[in-house]
């Protein structure tokens, strides 16, 4: 390679980030792969239980700049997109033991088109503005037969209902809905609240796989949302907003909504919990150490250890998911530059992670909570 | 043989010694683990690297660090060839051999060079010696002694011209050797960076002077000697005849003037008083003869070709290309080595740089020579590249086969020293394909990968951007080693450099399958590349070429959406005046920047096919 003559020489340096863990990024994660590259983002990425295919969403349908629901095989490479490709997704996730993937789509609303082409014009101004999730209200959730591609209905309430996933035995569809600001008369107070910040009013249900049966299981104040089944199928662990919407943390409640309490007590923004296989510990993220640094952590299911922090980059790490086996993890990150996130995989150091939490200080409460 | 080399060969043998001892005694401590190994979980032999002969045949000392037009890249020219045959490729059409040679300048002498004053005749090189860039040639006139010959563009707000109040059409100029050596530090900033030996050359030569003679004043460092011929890739003369003469050759000449000396006049100079101006010499003919001995080498691109398996008619774009620069720099000839001065001149291995892309792109042949193949696959190792891409833009310039009819072209620079799993790759801006192709291929091949859409990089993958082909260049990112005699094979990572070789397979096996080529996107560039001197505030959005001889500035692309592209300039143009000022060669553009105003719309001059156009270029501020 020539000398490059400008200053702009790209060196590729790692620049190892002072810490006072006794443990660095590489003792839990090690291989780390890029794994999306087509499309401004990609993300929360959930592993089929054989563990050969993922799960997620990215923007990269032509003429539509919303996200939109993409199978990817692990074994050949190949991508495909399952979702109607009109309008917004969400959230998709493997039905155990049959051929349906749930996700969250708005392609009902006759508006979507209209929704795109505003975006799309938007983007095409040049202006920028931060990246923001809306909680469309004509958000519902549908499953998705592989064998067939028909698409079933499965929510029918105004307001955002998303962020589904399935019990292990497949039977159950734990999710977030807002329906609660729709449904009922509203105080002024509420009012104003749902113009800010809608997800203010987002609880926690539950659901037969075919969508009868719905039940609320959180009446709590703020944004309970991101549910997911534990690997035995015995506890739901999710992320609890204060009212504020910038305090969160790790929850975990019984199926019926019984036995709910707080484990993690960070005092910022930890979410996006998920339950290792081996039942061991949640891996969540939290901007602790930044409001927009936010980095993987690992906690006990008890929470009485200090979480111990799994990621050192720059960006975001977010939406861990470890792989049935639990050998490898997925998640979202914009360490690869931009502040648009990829998916990500690497190994998965469960050894490593068992021997941190056993050396791991009990746990610090927070001064804000 | 060089003392050098002769330290080199006891240190390396004394290594070798070292080597055997230590490898007696390792084998011997982990020779049990060694067999439980392999008889419990791994297969009865390790995996053999596909890359790792490639490169340590092509960083051995026998190839000497594979310089450009050396003996060196010569066999490993051969080497390659060599394996393309075992592989089954074949000459590219219409060519008998592997090898492509292009010639280019690999450097200067004096040929010979003379002065006559009056009746006296200096013809040794410690009197008389042409500038490296000096036109050949003789010429005969009247001598006018213009200072230190230094103008200061308007555009800077300084008024300095050497030549404000003098003359010199048709006469030949004297001129002092470095800027005025009692100026304050401010002054000598300014005036420093117009005191370059082409600049001031060009100067005289725009003032209508028929020869430029430089001297080294009494009063300046290396006083009274000629000027040492400097190392020159370019090469192009500058459209003058230009030579430093010695402080005696001087002596004779201001002998001639009655109670003047250039000790006197240097002195009177030397504070940067503007109004201090030179004078005509009166009395005094003077004939130059101005030779410089260009040294013209051949160097050798080597290129060859696996067929389709599959009829291409009808395919668009029936070719795929894959390639990699092979030349290093030898021990440092040509002043391109980061290594300490001690150093320098040893052999500069270049393992990493490029012997692993050479590897790279020799394995990935192989695996392709095996596979069905949708389109045809150019395998190109480039030379020169560490001269100035010369090697690849020599194809460029005569492809054997059209550049349009290559699909996409893949290079690698520097691929053998990953850290952490991660794989850089540049150009994919090139087109809007990549993302998909990439995407698809690295779920095998798994790399933490950083992409960079611009295609504007040090490396031959700027040349196919030039030329309108979807490119992507692989790396691995820089270490301490770079340009370095350190860069040695024993320090390349074999297995991840195997990895490259399957993901890079992968992609072009993608690419060769798909029914439509990929669209190629130009990409803008925010930056100038090349020139790079300091305090050059304008940009033009051209790229110059850098490897030719064409009389005024041969453009090899322009940058997307800058200056040079919306005046209408485009690739293979070449440029002969700009704001009036007439360009011989890039040093004269360079200069010729310095006269632009932001902007403000300068008149350009330029020649497309061999027809004398005009177009308004509007400089901008360079970012």
């Amino acid at each position: 390679m020539r000398i490059l003559r400008s200053v702009s020489i790209a060196f590729v340096l790692v620049v190892q980030l002072a810490s006072q863990s006794a443990y660095q990024e590489r003792d839990f994660l090690t291989r780390v792969r890029r794994l999306t590259v087509e499309g401004r983002r990609a993300g929360e990425g959930y592993w089929s239980p054989d563990g050969r295919r993922l799960v997620f969403q990215s923007e990269r349908e032509p003429g539509n700049p919303f996200y939109q629901i993409y199978v990817l095989d692990l074994m050949s490479g190949d991508t495909k997109r399952i979702s109607p490709g009109i309008g917004k997704t969400t959230c998709a996730f493997f039905r155990p033991g049959t051929d349906e993937i749930e996700f969250a789509s708005t392609h009902a609303d006759p508006k979507s088109k209209q929704y795109q082409e505003d975006e799309l014009a938007f983007r095409a101004s040049g202006k920028e503005r931060r990246y923001a999730w809306d909680y469309d209200p004509e958000m519902d959730i549908y499953a998705y037969s592989e064998k067939t591609g028909a698409l079933k209905r499965l929510t029918e309430a105004r307001g955002y209902d998303a962020e589904g996933s399935y019990s292990p035995d497949g039977q159950w569809i734990v999710f977030t809905s807002m329906r609660d600001a729709y449904n009922r008369q509203l105080s002024e107070k509420e009012k104003k609240q749902l113009d800010t910040d809608p997800s203010y009013f987002a609880e926690i249900y539950i659901m037969r796989a075919d969508g009868s049966g719905q039940r609320r299981l959180t009446t709590v104040a703020g944004y309970d949302g991101g549910p997911f089944f534990t690997p035995d199928g015995k506890q739901i662990v999710w992320r609890r907003f204060d009212e504020s919407g910038l305090i969160a943390n790790v929850w975990m409640m019984n199926p019926d909504g019984s036995n709910q309490r707080q484990i993690t007590d960070f005092g910022s923004m930890s979410w996006a919990p998920y339950m290792h296989p081996s039942g061991q510990y949640i891996i969540f993220a939290s901007n602790k150490l930044g409001f927009e640094n936010f980095e993987l952590f690992i906690v006990d299911p008890e929470g009485k250890k200090e979480p111990v922090r799994v990621t050192y980059s720059d960006g975001f790490d977010g939406l861990p998911v470890p792989s049935p086996d639990g050998k490898t993890l997925a998640w979202t990150s914009s360490r690869s530059g931009g502040s648009a996130g990829q998916l990500f995989l690497a190994q998965w150091n469960h050894e490593k992670a068992v021997e941190a939490l056993r050396n791991a200080p009990p746990k610090k409460p927070s001064n804000k909570s | 043989m060089t003392t050098t080399t002769d330290g080199t060969q006891r240190a390396q043998r004394a290594q070798g010694r070292l080597n055997s001892v230590f490898s007696a005694i390792s084998a011997f401590l982990i020779s049990p683990f060694l067999i439980s190994a392999f008889s419990i979980c791994a297969p009865s032999a390790a995996p053999q690297s596909k890359t790792k002969t490639y490169v340590q045949t092509l960083a051995s000392e026998r190839l000497e660090g594979r310089l450009a037009g050396s003996n060196g890249e010569r066999l490993a020219a051969e080497f390659i060839a060599g394996e393309l045959k075992r592989i089954g490729a074949q000459p590219l059409p219409g060519q008998r051999d592997y090898r492509l040679p292009f010639e280019f300048t690999a450097g200067t002498k004096d040929g010979g060079s003379r002065v006559m004053i009056g009746q006296e005749t200096f013809s040794t090189e410690t009197d008389v010696r042409a500038l490296s860039f000096s036109d050949n040639g003789d010429v005969t006139g009247e001598l006018v002694f213009a200072g230190y010959g230094i103008v200061v563009p308007g555009s800077q707000d300084f008024g300095y011209d050497s030549y404000a109040t003098l003359d010199v059409k048709d006469k030949v100029v004297l001129v002092l050797r470095y800027f005025p050596e009692d100026a304050e530090q401010k002054t000598k900033a300014i005036l420093a960076r117009y005191a370059d030996l082409r600049y001031k050359a060009m100067a005289a030569r725009q003032r209508g002077a028929k020869a430029v003679l430089v001297v080294t004043g009494p009063r300046s460092p290396n006083a009274g000697e000629t000027i040492p011929m400097s190392f020159d890739t370019a090469l192009a003369g500058s459209g003058i005849v230009a030579a430093s003469i010695s402080g005696a050759v001087a002596k004779g000449i201001f002998d001639a003037i009655p109670g003047k000396t250039l000790q006197d006049a240097q002195q009177a100079l030397d504070s940067a008083n503007p109004h201090v101006a030179g004078f005509a010499i009166p009395n005094v003919t003077v004939t130059v003869h101005a030779m410089v001995q260009r040294e013209k080498k051949t160097g050798n691109n080597v290129a060859a070709y696996l067929p389709s398996t599959t009829d291409v008619a009808g395919v668009a774009k029936p070719w795929i290309a894959l390639g990699a620069h092979y030349d290093h720099l030898g021990h440092g000839e040509a002043g391109n080595t980061l290594a300490a001065k001690e150093d320098a001149s040893k052999i500069h291995f270049g393992a990493d740089d490029n012997a692993s892309g050479s590897a790279a792109v020799l394995a990935a042949a192989a695996t392709l020579a095996t596979q069905p193949r949708h389109r045809n696959v150019l395998v190109a190792f480039w030379s020169g590249e560490e001269l100035g891409l010369i090697g690849s833009g020599a194809f460029a310039a005569k492809p054997p086969i059209p550049l349009d009819a290559i699909a996409a072209y893949l290079n690698f620079d520097m691929v053998g020293r990953m850290q952490d799993n991660k794989l850089t790759i540049q150009a994919t801006g090139t087109s809007p394909a990549w993302a998909k192709v990439i995407e698809q291929s690295n779920i095998a091949a798994g790399f933490d990968l950083l992409l960079q859409p611009d295609p504007y990089q040090p490396t031959d993958v700027a040349t196919f951007n030039s030329s309108g082909v979807p490119s992507l260049t692989f790396f691995t990112g820089t270490h301490a080693d770079y340009h370095k005699p350190s860069d040695t094979a024993d320090k390349i990572d074999y297995e991840d450099l195997d990895r490259i070789v399957d993901f890079a397979t992968a992609i072009a096996k993608r690419i060769g399958d798909l029914a439509d080529a990929p669209q190629f996107t130009k990409v803008e560039q925010q930056t100038q590349p090349g020139a790079g001197r300091a305090g050059v505030r304008v940009f033009t959005g051209t790229i110059p070429d850098y490897s030719t001889e064409v009389k005024g500035l041969l453009l090899s692309g322009v940058i997307g959406g800058g200056p040079a592209e919306q005046a209408g300039l485009q690739k293979g143009d070449v440029i002969v005046e700009i704001a009036g000022q007439t360009i011989a060669n890039i040093y004269d553009y360079t200069y010729a920047l310095d006269v632009l105003k932001i902007g403000q719309p300068a008149k350009v001059v330029y020649i497309r096919n061999g027809q004398r156009r005009e177009t308004t270029l509007t400089p901008a501020a360079r970012k």
